[in-house]
């Protein structure tokens, strides 16, 4: 696999959202607006990004009986870390992402790269491909975000883009929303695939 | 027997290790923390007591139910010219906490919600401002009432409620009345 591929496939082939359907319970819960899915994307590539470093670089000295607790306890002191960080030095965005952030514990993304990447790449590639798909996950999240945000709200980053005579569909920035708007999504880039292949 | 304990040794130096790391973050973002804590309170007793010079309010009523601070005309603490008080309500999903400013006459003069997790789009709307404006849409409406007597239109009051979003409405706005009968007891108790 070449380099660019490495970082690349977490974009589309193998986005963690659309195609692989992991991650799904922080996409589901954050994406009621842009500020809100880009906030928590670039939380969870920092902590993608941490975790992969570190599995790929004690890879090795770690039995193969107990390399998933490693994992949990590694993914779990990084989330910690940014959780700390996050509410000492940015405050606003660690108020509005709340009980988030500690979720990205049970991500399944960054469980499944430790699993399938970086426990058996080194180092360089483990980085490489944290971060193409943490960009992967952050723009799944901001697509999903915008969509909602738009319809809910009738604004785009907090700017309102629709006039004033429309009436927000309110269900959109609500679970019910999310549901529709990921269903409708995954939908319309399955359909997208089934064309190239046919 | 000797697989169990070696996978065990090496479960426990990692948990041990990140224990170490953990506690050299914590230490490290403790004092930013609390210093981001102390900004946010100051922050908003600027904004719920907007007359008054920042060292013209003092913290008063450690005894009492309630958290409030006294608002003098000028530094020299001589004329008391109004309070402010931090009150809470049980929203739609989190506890909507509130700095609410008022005058000697119990009118308010500021507001600013300290702390709220209801429902992201709607509920947080308590604290929306809307784009090119400075401060929340909603929480103005409540500047010049009389803090014992706001209720939301619905209930007979003058409090237009948010679409979508009237228990958070309500919480906040029957939070701050009642935290205003809260003040004047505590205050009546500490003259006594």
């Amino acid at each position: 696999m070449s380099l660019f591929k490495v970082f690349s496939k977490g974009l589309y082939d193998q986005n963690p959202v659309f195609k692989q359907a992991l991650g799904l319970c922080p996409t589901l819960a954050v994406t009621g607006s842009i500020e809100n899915g880009l906030g928590m994307g670039i939380a969870s590539t920092f902590v993608l990004l941490c975790s992969n470093l570190l599995v790929s670089l004690v890879r090795k000295g770690v039995p193969n009986k107990i390399r998933i607790p490693i994992y949990i306890v590694v993914i779990a002191s990084f989330v910690t870390i940014v959780d700390l960080a996050m509410a000492g030095f940015v405050p606003d965005l660690h108020k509005s992402l709340g009980i988030f952030v500690p979720l990205i514990v049970v991500n399944c993304m960054i469980l499944g790269r430790a699993e399938s990447f970086a426990g058996k790449n080194n180092v360089g590639l483990s980085l490489l491909d944290g971060l193409g798909m943490g960009v992967g996950f952050t723009l799944a999240l901001v697509v999903i975000g915008a969509i909602r945000e738009f319809l809910g709200n009738g604004s785009l980053l907090g700017i309102p883009v629709i006039g004033a005579g429309y009436e927000p569909v309110l269900i959109m920035i609500l679970p019910p929303g999310a549901f529709l708007t990921i269903g409708f999504v995954l939908g319309f880039f399955n359909w997208l695939e089934n064309k190239r292949n046919a | 027997m000797k697989d169990i304990l070696r996978l065990g040794s090496i479960l426990m130096l990692t948990t041990a290790v990140a224990a170490v790391g953990l506690a050299a973050v914590y230490s490290v973002t403790k004092p930013r923390i609390e210093e981001q804590k102390r900004l946010a309170i100051e922050n908003a007793l600027t904004l719920a007591l907007p007359m008054v010079e920042k060292d013209a309010i003092v913290p008063a009523g450690d005894q009492s139910d309630i958290q409030y601070y006294k608002a003098y005309e000028s530094a020299e603490k001589d004329t008391l010219v109004g309070y402010a008080y931090i009150t809470r309500g049980a929203g739609y999903s989190s506890t909507i906490e509130t700095m609410v400013g008022v005058d000697s006459s119990g009118k308010i003069v500021g507001l600013k919600v300290l702390d709220q997790k209801e429902t992201p789009g709607l509920g947080t709307k308590i604290e929306e401002v809307k784009y090119g404006e400075s401060d929340p849409w909603f929480t103005r409406q409540f500047i010049n009432k009389p803090a014992a007597k706001v209720q939301l239109e619905k209930d007979g009051g003058s409090i237009d409620s948010i679409t979508g979003a009237t228990i958070s409405s309500r919480a906040m706005t029957n939070s701050i009345a009642e935290g205003y009968h809260e003040l004047q007891e505590a205050v009546k108790n500490q003259q006594n």
